[in-house]
């Protein structure tokens, strides 16, 4: 019984998970779909076709991966050692360095990016790749801050220390003991990274002034005409990246998991 | 760790490096239109426009995009946007920050946007009747050299027209059942109550404005009058232009407690069947409705007997555009006869009217090309005698903000 019970909330879970995915497929693919018929009644590929076929669409798909693979691979790089101070050491101002590192979560972006972007276009930073990857980083720093600070709170420097009795070079203990110890953690902050640049709209439309597209760009137009075959397919393309990137570390997570495991 | 350091700093300049460089303003005499030809060659057109119609964005590639390439050698990049605001911004950002040349090359632009951006002195002046195809248009008209009460003064260039329509599906009810004034409609609304809404007046809901304004002109009894703001006339008649809606409230779509906020909104509930009627701007009806899947193919639009407001749209250059000589080609071919014949065309997906004066078209084959396009508007607009009859203008500016704050004090909360 308390099986069939766990089946039954598993499925109603996947469902919930699911179900929107399932929607943009039918919508994606459809047209012409009003109340009543409960389920579409002209399938077609034709929205679909345009979509690919709009050179925007690739543009935006290949410049939102850049920028979401550089801020994330940045902001690792930029909230280590933060995330390591913080979560290791205890030193004066320690509260003030918490509340600056997380200002931006709090600060709506609309304010940032309006005066960033003035301060950009004085840069020659608008309208650039980098100046977007700059801007993106102030609301993914937060995150991967916080999330490597708390694995670093959980972390033993002994093991550094230990290896470094061993004669271990600076950059073997960095690579060999500090990096893989922190794998996962710093997997899962990748990924916080990853998605928070790939879904940035204001952001990306603020600083990039339109020279630079990003799928979300494309999203919001389409989602300002209200036509739900567009949203639809747009949406579906938007996803799909994040769904990918989750279910590759998901695995690779699990395997990492398994490795841990063994070890005790 | 240092390595990282300098893998980062030499990443970032790479970045930095693979940042386009702003183009060269090519030299050209606006009164010389071979050297605006020859400027505008090679470059790129940076087309800020409304990207929420799938149909107007494939018109958009495929007829000036293509045109542009073949006949000038210059790139369009349309860039959509979500709100035109959005571009109004981007350009104030720069105008603050200095920056010149900045990446607005035209505008697809709207009354209180172009007003925006008049006042702060960002428009590039002196070019919409300059341009060769400007002797096409009837510049003397005021619905043309007037933008939403504003002077156009030269600074912004017709695109094409519209006209405030509603939308009926024929297949749920006969072109005899239909209202053909307010006061009809009001009845109408009441002996089908739950069946008829209109959008909430107000920023993004600029169709319900109109169709709020065309009420204001039946219950006032005249359209001219409101040409220019004047305080006491608006006393004077907006109360019972208040005691029509809220008349009408309990008989609307959820008892009136709630309205669709913009077009697309009511569109759906339309074409859900929740609703019975929809609204419009387009001259093809419905037409750009049903060739974007929205709305049922027995869609059909009809206007009352009078007081349907029409209107024209604009692009607009910003002063400090990078590629104004591309801009002007652009703006110029819009004004083209065979676009113009092109865009009417409900197939093509874009929907709205003619912005040049037919008959200063001398060409005979453009203008019988044009004759032609405005006669095969398909079944789902309403008749061009129809819409000419009962077509009127747009009042002075200052209704507009008024209309809509009292509207929300005086129908919606009330």
């Amino acid at each position: 019984m308390k099986k069939i019970l766990s089946y039954f909330l598993r499925f109603i879970l996947y469902l919930i998970l699911i179900a929107p995915l399932l929607l943009f497929i039918a919508y994606g693919f459809s047209t012409r779909w009003f109340f009543p018929a409960p389920f579409p009644t002209e399938w077609t590929t034709s929205t679909f076709d345009r979509a690919l076929n709009d050179s925007r669409t690739l543009t935006g798909l290949r410049d939102g991966l850049t920028i979401a693979v550089i801020v994330s691979l940045l902001s690792l790089a930029l909230a280590l050692p933060a995330a390591r101070a913080m979560g290791l050491r205890q030193f004066k101002g320690r509260q003030l360095a918490w509340l600056l590192l997380f200002l931006p979560t709090v600060v709506p972006p609309l304010a940032i990016g309006m005066g960033l972007n003035i301060l950009f276009l004085q840069l020659g930073l608008a309208g650039t790749i980098f100046g977007v990857v700059l801007a993106h980083l102030i609301p993914t720093l937060p995150y991967t801050i916080f999330t490597l600070s708390s694995a670093f709170a959980r972390y033993d420097e002994n093991f550094e220390h230990q290896a470094l009795a061993l004669g271990a070079s600076p950059l073997q203990i960095f690579v060999n003991v500090t990096l893989r110890m922190m794998t996962p953690s710093l997997v899962v902050a990748t990924l916080f990274a990853f998605l928070i640049s790939w879904s940035q709209y204001l952001l990306t439309l603020l600083i990039g002034g339109g020279k630079i597209i990003t799928l979300p760009i494309l999203l919001f137009a389409a989602a300002s005409g209200g036509n739900p075959s567009t949203i639809g397919n747009q949406s579906l393309l938007f996803v799909l990246p994040p769904v990918l990137v989750i279910a590759f570390t998901a695995r690779e997570l699990m395997r990492h998991g398994e490795d841990i495991r063994e070890q005790y | 760790m240092k390595k990282i350091v300098y893998l980062l700093v030499t990443l970032s300049l790479l970045l930095a490096a693979c940042a386009s460089p702003a183009q060269p303003t090519g030299e050209f005499d606006l009164n010389n239109w071979d050297s605006v030809l020859s400027a505008a060659k090679g470059q790129t057109v940076n087309w800020y426009i409304w990207g929420g119609s799938d149909s107007i964005n494939a018109y958009v590639d495929n007829f000036y995009g293509k045109a542009l390439k073949e006949r000038y050698d210059i790139t369009l990049n349309r860039v959509p946007l979500a709100d035109t605001v959005d571009a109004v911004n981007q350009v104030l950002s720069e105008k603050q920050a200095g920056t010149d040349p900045g990446s607005v090359d035209l505008i697809w632009i709207n009354g209180e946007n172009f007003f925006t951006l008049k006042q702060a002195d960002m428009l590039y002046k002196d070019w919409a009747q300059t341009i060769p195809n400007a002797k096409l248009v009837d510049w003397e008209n005021p619905a043309i050299n007037l933008d939403f009460g504003n002077p156009v003064d030269n600074q912004e260039s017709p695109w094409s027209s519209a006209q405030f329509q509603f939308v009926y599906d024929s297949a749920r009810m006969s072109a005899d059942e239909l209202p053909r004034s307010y006061a009809e409609l009001k009845d109408w609304a009441c002996a089908n109550p739950g069946r008829f809404t209109y959008i909430a007046p107000g920023p993004g809901g600029f169709l319900g404005t109109r169709f709020a304004k065309g009420a204001l002109y039946e219950v006032s009894g005249d359209a001219r009058q409101w040409l220019n703001f004047d305080q006491a006339l608006w006393d004077q008649h907006s109360p019972a232009l208040w005691d029509y809606f809220n008349e009408m409230k309990p008989c609307l779509w959820r008892n009136g407690e709630t309205y669709p906020k913009d077009e697309s909104e009511l569109v759906n509930l339309f074409a859900n069947n929740e609703v019975d009627l929809s609204m419009t701007n387009d001259i093809t009806g419905a037409g750009r409705w049903i060739a974007d899947g929205r709305m049922p193919e027995t869609a059909r639009a009809f206007v009352f007997d009078n007081y349907m407001i029409g209107d024209f749209n604009y692009v607009a250059i910003p002063l400090n555009a990078p590629n104004k000589a591309a801009a002007l080609v652009l703006a110029n071919l819009l004004l083209e006869p065979e676009f113009q014949a092109a865009q009417i065309l409900p197939e093509n997906g874009f929907g709205l009217g003619y912005a040049i004066d037919v008959t200063r078209v001398t060409d005979p084959a453009a203008l019988s090309a044009l004759e032609t396009a405005a006669s095969k508007l398909g079944d789902a607009a309403t008749p061009a005698s129809d819409l000419a009859k009962s077509l009127v203008g747009d009042s002075a500016a200052e209704y507009q903000g008024v209309l809509e704050q009292d509207w929300l004090t005086f129908v919606l909360q009330k």
